[in-house]
């Protein structure tokens, strides 16, 4: 065995022997279990919309028909006005309300120029944006079909936003806790086992054999990934075969994207490992790097609503770039190709930290 | 010459604090060394700086003739080590420590295998090769030390108070067991803080306060620390009048008189090559010698006489 692979079987042997971080990689999946029957509101992937139908003609019921028929909607209400309609999201009972003005049916059957308005909850950015997206494009693919049969008209589509409560549903659920499982729980891991090494004087006698810092930066990426992955492929599991969480692009995807999250993730605790003095201080490095990753990264804020600084922070957090993959993957359906841009910073990231922390893992027992 | 180990002007600062000051160590090959001193003297650091554990702050270092800043590789591949506290994982087992030190070492396949059977045989571990290392005695884990540092057969055993807090029985294995090592031709350089044992080792260094206060063989150091041998001899009160005159004599250190009988502390040169010299010249002058022996010194009176007023 090479002296690479030995240091890996070394290290997988002391974690599955370390009581400790068994009970944290076992406990995981019941955590995020726990915390989807917690959190999750129910109601399937449709998003619930209201409808206020002021022009009560043909032409608007074969809107309100296809929206149905579309699959991402669910009409939940209707309501008589538009005061009435925005309550609906103020209360956060639906994520839009679709008013159709008067005289639509009108308008599209004389080939007028018409519109629609849309009042959005933008509690949530990205559903917010989502629900625009796909209001949009259905309303223009009914466009394009009513055309064939009347005669050629135009709707746009006006939006107005408002703020509802923040509902809490299953679809926003899953980036926060694959968020806090591929990111806190190993970087935290990971970034007391250099610390651990020295504190216990093992790492004297390791580094007195001819070995190189990389050998044991590697070793311990790879000996901690194979641990921790297992978490992940099981929360994913876990969401999509027993809560329906609806995943629109890839499920393969998902896991590459979030593989890769993994080990940047573990890569910046191995950098931690490195710079800290102690145990105690490497789990405190850990879990304050946390803390903007949480606020600041659309982990519970949207991102869009920060002030400008506080966005440049964002962009230096290898979770605001997951976020995004993640939610353009599960929420949009694209493929990885389509949010290649993220996962290409993820990966320089997690390339940068492993080279910092081979530079600066000093063979030394200073 | 190329030396095992050559230290030259070997420095270390812990902020201002000067652990080792400025020493020259020269560990001839297949020799047992001696760096001997009190807790404190900076007998560890030193040995962190000829391992690269720790980077001098100033002075340089050789092992077998090869630079330790410039070629730190080279050297840990023909050095082994033997830390002062037991720094082998714990949570791994006896034989599952030794297989990963055999492959950190470049060991592979059969003779991995071999190697660490012998090495269970030889240090008496193979009924505890399933044991994990933190759950065995203290004896035994410093055998399993010991075996860690020699895994890869290196030509120099750097070894750091082996002997410390362990029992009597383990203290003589040891010893033993370096005897042993010395006649396979390997280099070994052992600090220690007793100096009963240090009369064990071909030479010697003594330290104190980050300071080498003298170095040679035991006797060399005990002849550096009173300027020469002593010898004892009971005779007849004539002797007084003829000892000084006598090739290698330097001078008498005490003398008093019990029942007529003499007894005289001479400091000589060289005792072995005095004593019989110095008996037949009295003899001649027919001054009678009831007795006549080299008194031992203690390594340790002689580094309290070295480092008195230091
Ligand atoms: N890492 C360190 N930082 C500060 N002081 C140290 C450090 N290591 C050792 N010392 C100090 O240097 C001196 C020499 O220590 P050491 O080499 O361990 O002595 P010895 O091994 O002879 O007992 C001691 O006073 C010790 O407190
Ligand atoms: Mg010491």
């Amino acid at each position: 065995m090479s002296a690479f692979l030995a240091l890996v079987v070394k290290d997988v042997r002391q974690l599955l022997r370390d009581p400790k971080t068994m009970l944290m990689v076992l406990l995981m999946p019941i955590i995020v279990m726990a915390l989807f029957v917690a959190g999750y509101g129910g109601g399937g992937g449709e998003v619930p919309i209201a409808v206020v139908d002021l022009d009560g003609g043909k032409i608007s019921w074969q809107l309100i028909d296809f929206l149905r028929n579309v699959g991402d909607f669910r009409v939940d209400y209707f309501a008589s006005t538009p005061e009435k309609g925005e309550m609906l999201v103020k209360k956060g009972k639906v994520y839009a309300t679709l008013i159709i003005p008067e005289g639509f049916s009108e308008d599209v059957l004389l080939g007028r120029k018409t519109r629609v308005e849309l009042i959005i909850d933008s509690s949530y950015a990205h559903i917010s944006e989502l629900i625009w997206e796909a209001l949009n494009a259905a309303v223009q693919e009914f466009q394009r079909k009513v055309s064939e049969k009347y005669n050629t008209f135009s709707i746009t589509v006006n939006k107005r936003t408002v703020y509802g409560p923040q509902v809490t549903r299953v679809e926003n659920f899953v980036p926060v806790v694959m968020g806090i499982l591929l990111h806190l729980v190993p970087m935290s891991l990971i970034a007391v086992s250099i610390s651990r090494e020295r504190e216990r004087r093992t790492f004297e006698q390791l580094i007195v054999t001819p070995i190189n810092s990389s050998d044991i930066i590697m070793s311990k990426l790879l000996a901690y990934a194979l641990i921790t992955i297992s978490d992940m492929v099981v929360t994913l599991w876990v969401s999509v075969e027993l809560f329906n969480v609806r995943v629109k692009g890839s499920f393969l995807d998902l896991l590459i994207v979030s593989s890769i999250m993994l080990l940047c993730s573990l890569s910046l605790g191995l950098l931690i490992s490195v710079v800290s003095k102690n145990q105690l201080q490497a789990y405190q490095t850990a879990i304050f790097l946390f803390i903007p990753s949480m606020l600041f990264t659309g982990f519970l804020t949207p991102v869009e609503l920060l002030s400008g600084e506080v966005r440049l922070i964002s962009k230096l957090l290898p979770l605001y770039y997951f976020l995004r993959t993640f939610r353009n993957i599960q929420l949009r359906g694209w493929t990885l190709y389509e949010t290649i841009y993220e996962v290409e910073v993820l990966a320089f990231q997690t390339i940068f930290f492993l080279l910092l922390s081979i530079k600066l893992l000093k063979l030394r027992v200073e | 010459m190329i030396y095992a180990v050559e230290a030259t002007k070997l420095t270390k600062y812990f902020g201002s604090f000067k652990a080792v000051d400025s020493i020259d160590l020269k560990v001839r090959k297949g020799e047992i060394f001696g760096l001997l001193g009190p807790n404190g003297a900076g007998k560890t650091t030193t040995i962190r700086m000829i391992l690269g554990l720790l980077k001098p702050s100033a002075g340089t270092v050789k092992v077998f003739g090869v630079d330790v800043a410039k070629n730190r590789k080279e050297v840990l591949k023909i050095t082994g080590y033997m830390p002062q506290r037991f720094s082998l994982y714990e949570d791994l087992t006896t034989e599952e420590n030794l297989r990963l030190f055999a492959s950190l070492y470049g060991l592979k396949g059969r003779d991995l295998d071999e190697r660490v059977g012998e090495l269970l045989d030889e240090f008496q571990l193979r009924e505890y090769r399933y044991r994990l290392a933190g759950k065995l005695s203290g004896g035994t884990k410093q055998r399993l030390a010991l075996a860690v540092a020699l895994v890869h057969k290196p030509r120099l055993l750097i070894v750091d108070e082996p002997t410390a807090g362990v029992d009597p029985p383990i203290r003589r294995y040891f010893w033993e067991y370096f005897r042993k090592l010395r006649q396979e031709g390997v280099t070994i350089l052992v600090t220690t803080h007793y100096m009963d044992e240090a009369e064990n080792c071909d030479r010697l260094a003594l330290m104190n306060r980050g300071k080498i206060v003298a170095h040679g063989t035991p006797q060399g150091i005990k002849r550096l620390a009173y300027g020469g041998d002593i010898v004892e001899l009971y005779t007849e009160r004539r002797a007084l009048l003829y000892l000084k005159s006598f090739d290698g004599v330097k001078t008498i250190l005490n003398k008093d008189v019990k029942d007529g009988v003499l007894r005289v502390k001479v400091l000589v040169d060289d005792a072995s090559d005095r004593l019989v010299p110095i008996v037949k010249n009295l003899e001649e002058k027919g001054v009678k010698v009831l007795r006549a022996n080299q008194v031992f010194v203690s390594l340790e009176d002689a580094f309290i006489k070295l480092t008195v007023g230091d």
